[in-house]
């Protein structure tokens, strides 16, 4: 029980870690007024914030 | 302003996913897991829904065209110091929005014309970046109708005045363009010899 709250624990962690790093280049993209920025929001902030979002699922299904 | 209200929801999500990161402890008890599912599900997802209507709403403004250095001089012939050029007259006066110069000329008024429009941008950016820009730009097919129609059909100074009101049918159906009478356009090529309007 303990070992799987602790799985469960640390999978959140990780989901937390890509969901920040997603938002905060969301953040500098959202001011930085440039074609590129677009991409960096899709590819960079879009897969972060997508996978955190797919560990902390799968992290609450599997527990 | 949507930007600073999306802004402020990624600080609170980043405060709130911090909290979990620090205290993991809280998901064990309800609260927690509501807590944990509103910081890891809920806010992510929105913020990034309204962080890609904002940037799709960037992406329309005439700034960002303009942006890329390939676009500078067709930005520039919105300036031309002569009402006869189509894009410079539509600019200047206010006949198009000034924030969305080149979006509202050239997206396609049909059911999927601005996803269109945001899949040629994505063509553009690749282009732009990674390959190699055409010495002379030119549109994918010719100028559609549709386009100028989308606000001039109806409009009394356009349906009632001569040759518009002869030709109606033909221009409605594309067998003659606009462009045919109208075709002064951007003149890229030359707009640095020519006399610029120096206005807001």
């Amino acid at each position: 029980m303990a070992e799987n709250t602790s799985r469960l624990q640390e999978r959140l962690k990780i989901a937390a870690y890509l969901l920040i790093a997603g938002l905060i280049i969301e953040v500098i993209t959202l001011y930085w007024f440039s074609p590129l920025s677009f991409m960096l929001f899709m590819g960079v902030s879009g897969t972060l914030v997508g996978l955190g979002i797919i560990v902390y699922l799968v992290a609450i299904v599997t527990a | 302003m949507i930007d600073h209200a999306v802004t402020i929801l990624i600080v609170l999500s980043v405060i709130l996913i911090g909290l979990l990161i620090v205290r993991p402890s809280l998901t064990a008890v309800p609260g927690g897991k509501i807590l944990a599912f509103i910081a890891l599900f809920i806010l992510p997802i929105t913020a990034l829904a309204l962080g890609a209507a904002v940037h799709l709403e960037d992406a329309k403004s005439t700034g960002f065209c303009l942006s890329c250095h390939t676009m500078e001089p067709y930005g520039k012939s919105l300036r031309i110091d002569d009402p006869t050029y189509i894009p410079a007259s539509h600019f200047q006066n206010n006949r198009i929005p000034t924030s969305a110069g080149c979006y509202t000329c050239h997206t396609t008024y049909t059911m999927f014309g601005g996803v269109k429009a945001k899949l040629g941008g994505l063509r553009h950016l690749y282009i732009y970046y990674l390959g190699t820009v055409p010495t002379k730009l030119a549109l994918y097919d010719s100028y559609n109708n549709r386009e100028c129609l989308h606000c001039h059909a109806g409009m009394r100074v356009f349906e009632e005045s001569s040759p518009h009101k002869e030709m109606r049918a033909q221009l409605g159906t594309n067998e003659m363009s606009c462009l045919t009478c109208h075709n002064k356009i951007h003149d890229a090529q030359h707009v640095d010899q020519m006399k610029l309007w120096k206005g807001p």
